[in-house]
C-alpha cells in the first residue's frame, strides 16, 4: 500500500502545512476535520511532497486557522467544507460562502451539533458573482438536468454565445456519508464506500480496504492483489470507454456512442457471469477479496477484455481521424498546465494538461508496486487531450488485465483482519477519475471517523476555469470531457 | 470515416435481448432468495445476523416463525448467502418489482419451508401487459434526487443495443413537462427535496412516479443520515418500486413494464 511518509501531530500542524505548501514541489491532497474524544476539533492536512511521499499534518484547533487558499487555490473548497461541517473559522479565505448547506437546509439539523462550540449550520442566500456590462446575460442550469445525469447547478454569464464566467453550486447530493461511517463496524464500511460514487464503486471499496489494511499493518495475499488489479483496471476501462462514447454523443456522432455502449455492456455482462455482479460491488473486503476466479474463467475474462480492447482501439482510431470530431474537440475547453497545477488537479484531466500524476506510479500500492507503469500525458489541456488520455489508458488497462489473468498467483485471496483493535491510517488509489484517498480512525473495531478525498471534489473547481471564451453550446462536451462525479464530490 | 464506423456497426452481430428473457431476470444484481429445501431456523438466524441493513428479519406471525426479506432494503451485499450455508442463494429471477411497497416483501415459513405468498405477478399477465403496453408511447424523465450514480449508470444502459427501451415505444425526455413517468433515484437529500417537488409539479397529469433502487424505495443505507429527507415516497407520491443496488437493466425493464401494464389495463 502506499507507505505513509511522516506524520506530525504537533501543536503547529496547520502552520507546518502552510510552510510546506509554500515550497515548490508540494501538492495539496486534502484538508479535513475530526472531533477528538474531549470534543475539541482537529484539522488534518495531507500533502504530496515531490510526487512520492504523502505527508499528514494535524493540529488541535480552538480558534480560527489561517487560510491556505491564498497559497494554493486547491485549498478553497476544503476550507469551505471544514467551515460548514466543523464550524472552524478560516482566516483570510477570499470567499467563505456555504458550500454544503443550501438555503432549504432544515434549520434544526446540524451534523456535528454534539461538539461543544459548534456553530449553527450556515444559512442565508448564496451570492453568485455578478458579471456586469452591456449585453451580459445570466443562464442558470440545473440542479435537474436534461439527461440521465446527476444534479448540480451551473450559473453562466454570457455575451451572445460566449461564456464570460461560470460558477458552480453543487452538493445537491450531499448525503452525510462520512458521518454514516462513524460508529459502523470496520467490515460494514466497505458497503458505504461502494455507494460514495457508484460508477467507481470498486476503486472506493479498495481505497477503503487499503486504509484499514494500512492502519492495522495487514498485507493482502498476492492473489488478492492481482484480483484487485483486474477489478480496478476493468472499472477504468468501463469508465473511459463510456466517456469516449459520451463525448461522441455530445458532438452528435451517435454511431460510435452506441458502439461504445455495446462494448461497455459486454464487460458488465462478463462481470456478472464471472463474479455475480455487474458493477463489482460486494467483492472487496479488508484483507483481500471475497470472490475468487477459476483459471478457466480468468482466461475467458481475459479473452473478452482483449476483444473489447481491440474493437475499441480500432473505433477510437476512426473517431480521432474524423474531421468533424477533430473540429469540435481541438482547442475546446482548454485548461493550461499552470492553472491545473494551482488547482491541484488529479486524474486524466491533470494528465491531459501536462501534469504527470498517477497514484499507481507515484505512490504504488498492491500489485502496482511490482509493475513498471507507462503514464501517458498530453500538454494541450483541451477536450481532445482528455479524450486521447482515456483512449491510451484503456489500452494500457487491457494490457494490465491480460498480464494479471495470464499470471494469477496461487494461494489465498484474503488474510484475516483483527476487528477489535484501534488504529488510524490512510491509503490512496488511482480511480478512473484520479487520486482517491480514504483516511480512517478506528476505535475498538468501530469507525470513529472516515474522510474521503474524492478526485471529483478536487477537480470540479477546474471546470469553470476551462469555460471562458468557449460557447455555451460546448459546455456539455467540456463538462463530459472532465466527467466528474457529483455524488463523489458531494458525498 | 463515418461510413467505416457505420459499416462496422451494421456488420456487428445483433445483440438485442428478447423481452421474454428480460422480464423477471435479475442475474448480476446479487439479490438473494431463499432455497426452501435448505431453510432452517439456524440458517435463518445466521442470515439475519449477517444482514448489515434491516432487509432480513425474523417474525412470529400466525403462530409460525417466518423469515422476511424486504427487497426494498436489500443492497445485495451477499453476506446472508455466505452466512446461511445454502439456505439463501443469489436469485436469477426476481419478479418483486412492486406496484405497492408490500410487493417488495417476501415471507417464508421456516418450519413448513413454504413461501407465504408465492404469487408470481409478472408471469401471470406478461403477454397481455406487453400487448397493452405497445398501444401507447411513454416518455420518461429521470430524476436523480441524491443517488450515488450507480442507478444512473444502469438506467443509461437501457438505451444500449442490448436492452433498447425504445423498442417498446418508451423514450427518455429532457423536460418533466414532456414526461408521463418520473424515474426517481436516490435517497432524497435535503438539498434536492425542493427540486424534486418542483419537478413533480411540472409533470402533467396523468403521471406515474417510480422509485428506483434500495435508496429510492426505502432510503437504503442512507436512511437516518442527517442529510436525507427520506425515501422518494416520503417527498412525492409514488406509484411503483424497483429494488436493487443498483437494479440491473432487466429489473428496470421489468418494473417499468409491470407498472404500465397494470395501469394500462385499468384504462389510464
Amino acid at each position: 500500500m502506499n507507505p505513509i511518509g511522516s506524520r506530525s501531530r504537533s501543536a503547529t500542524g496547520v502552520t507546518e502545512a502552510l510552510a510546506l505548501l509554500n515550497t515548490g514541489d508540494s501538492r495539496l491532497v486534502s484538508i479535513f476535520g475530526s472531533i477528538e474524544d474531549d470534543g475539541t476539533r482537529r484539522v488534518h492536512s495531507i500533502i504530496d511532497v515531490e510526487n512520492r511521499e504523502y505527508r499528514l499534518l494535524s493540529e488541535r484547533v480552538a480558534g480560527a486557522i489561517p487560510s491556505a487558499t491564498r497559497i494554493t487555490p486547491a485549498a478553497s473548497w476544503y476550507e469551505r467544507e471544514l467551515h460548514d461541517l466543523y464550524g472552524v473559522e478560516i482566516e483570510g479565505h477570499p470567499n467563505l460562502q456555504p458550500l454544503v448547506f443550501h438555503e432549504d437546509w432544515p434549520a434544526e439539523i446540524h451534523p456535528h451539533a454534539s461538539a461543544p462550540g459548534m456553530r449553527d449550520a450556515p444559512q442565508g442566500q448564496y451570492r453568485f458573482l455578478k458579471v456586469q456590462g452591456e449585453g451580459v446575460c445570466e443562464v442558470p442550469v440545473g440542479p435537474v438536468h436534461a439527461g440521465i445525469i446527476e444534479p448540480g447547478h451551473f450559473r453562466f454569464s454570457v455575451v451572445g454565445d460566449t461564456v464570460l464566467h461560470l460558477e458552480l453550486r453543487h452538493f445537491y447530493t450531499h448525503k452525510g456519508t462520512e458521518a454514516l461511517f462513524e460508529g459502523a463496524p470496520v467490515m460494514s464500511g466497505v458497503m458505504l464506500a461502494e455507494s460514495v460514487s457508484g460508477d467507481n464503486c470498486f476503486a472506493h471499496a479498495v481505497a477503503y480496504c487499503q486504509a484499514v489494511e494500512n492502519a492495522f499493518g495487514i498485507s493482502v495475499p498476492p492473489r488478492g492483489r492481482a484480483l484487485r488489479l483486474i477489478g480496478l483496471e476493468l472499472e477504468r476501462m468501463l469508465a473511459h470507454i463510456a466517456d469516449v462514447g459520451a463525448l461522441c454523443g455530445d458532438v452528435a456522432f451517435v454511431v460510435p456512442a452506441s458502439y461504445t455502449a455495446r462494448l461497455k455492456e459486454l464487460l458488465l455482462q462478463s462481470s456478472a457471469r464471472f463474479f455475480g455482479t455487474r458493477c463489482w460491488r460486494g467483492l472487496a473486503l479488508p484483507g483481500g477479496m471475497k470472490h475468487d476466479l477459476t483459471q478457466e474463467n480468468a482466461r475467458a475474462l481475459g479473452a473478452i477484455v482483449a476483444e473489447v480492447a481491440r474493437d475499441f482501439a480500432e473505433l477510437a482510431r476512426m473517431i480521432l481521424e474524423t474531421p468533424s470530431v477533430q473540429n469540435r474537440f481541438e482547442s475546446t475547453g482548454t485548461l493550461k498546465r499552470d492553472l491545473a497545477r494551482a488547482l491541484g488537479l488529479v486524474g486524466p484531466a491533470a494528465r491531459a494538461s501536462g501534469l504527470k500524476l498517477d497514484v499507481r506510479h507515484d505512490h504504488p500500492y498492491g500489485r502496482y508496486r511490482t509493475l513498471a507503469l507507462d503514464i501517458p500525458h498530453y500538454n494541450s489541456g483541451d477536450v481532445l487531450a482528455r479524450a486521447r488520455i482515456r483512449i491510451d489508458e484503456t489500452a494500457i488497462a487491457a494490457r494490465l488485465i491480460a498480464q494479471a489473468v495470464e499470471d494469477l498467483p496461487a494461494g489465498a485471496i484474503a488474510t484475516s483482519v483483527p476487528w477489535q483493535g484501534s488504529a488510524e491510517g490512510f491509503s490512496a488509489v488511482e480511480s478512473p477519475r484520479g487520486e482517491l484517498l480514504y483516511w480512517i480512525r478506528v476505535r475498538d473495531g468501530y469507525l470513529r471517523r472516515c474522510h474521503i478525498k474524492s478526485p471529483s471534489f478536487q477537480n470540479w473547481p477546474a471546470l469553470p476555469m476551462a469555460m471562458p471564451g468557449n460557447i455555451i453550446a460546448d459546455f456539455p462536451l467540456i463538462n463530459k470531457s472532465f466527467n466528474l462525479s457529483y455524488s463523489g464530490c458531494d458525498r | 470515416m463515418i461510413f467505416d464506423i457505420a459499416a462496422r456497426s451494421l456488420a456487428s452481430s445483433k445483440v438485442l435481448i428478447p423481452v421474454e428473457q428480460l422480464l423477471g431476470d435479475c442475474t448480476g444484481s446479487r439479490m438473494p432468495e431463499v432455497d426452501p429445501e435448505r431453510l432452517s431456523f439456524d440458517a435463518a438466524i445466521r442470515a439475519v445476523e449477517a444482514c448489515p441493513t434491516s432487509a432480513l428479519q425474523l417474525e412470529g406471525r400466525d403462530g409460525a416463525r417466518q423469515l422476511v426479506l424486504n427487497y426494498g432494503e436489500c443492497t445485495g451485499c451477499g453476506n446472508c448467502v455466505e452466512a446461511s450455508r445454502g439456505a439463501l442463494r443469489a436469485a436469477k429471477r426476481l419478479v418483486h418489482c412492486g406496484v405497492s411497497k408490500s410487493a417488495l416483501i417476501r415471507r417464508w415459513d421456516i418450519d413448513s419451508r413454504n413461501e407465504r405468498f408465492s404469487d408470481d405477478p409478472v408471469a401471470a399477465g406478461a403477454a397481455s401487459e406487453i400487448r397493452a403496453l405497445l398501444g401507447r408511447a411513454l416518455n420518461i424523465r429521470q430524476v436523480d434526487a441524491g443517488s450515488c450514480n450507480g442507478c444512473e449508470a444502469e438506467i443509461g444502459a437501457l438505451t444500449n443495443p442490448y436492452y433498447d427501451l425504445e423498442r417498446f415505444g418508451i423514450h427518455f425526455v429532457a423536460s418533466p413537462k414532456h414526461a408521463d413517468m418520473l424515474l426517481v433515484t436516490g435517497p432524497v437529500t435535503h438539498n434536492m427535496a425542493e427540486a424534486l417537488k418542483r419537478t413533480y409539479e411540472a409533470t402533467p397529469s396523468p403521471r406515474l412516479v417510480v422509485a428506483v433502487g434500495a435508496c429510492g424505495c426505502t432510503g437504503g443505507i442512507f436512511a437516518g443520515s442527517y442529510a436525507i429527507s427520506g425515501a422518494v415516497d416520503q417527498v412525492i407520491p409514488v406509484d411503483g418500486y424497483i429494488p436493487g443496488c443498483p437494479p440491473t437493466p432487466a429489473m428496470l425493464v421489468t418494473g417499468i413494464l409491470r407498472l404500465l401494464g397494470g395501469r394500462a389495463l385499468k384504462g389510464l
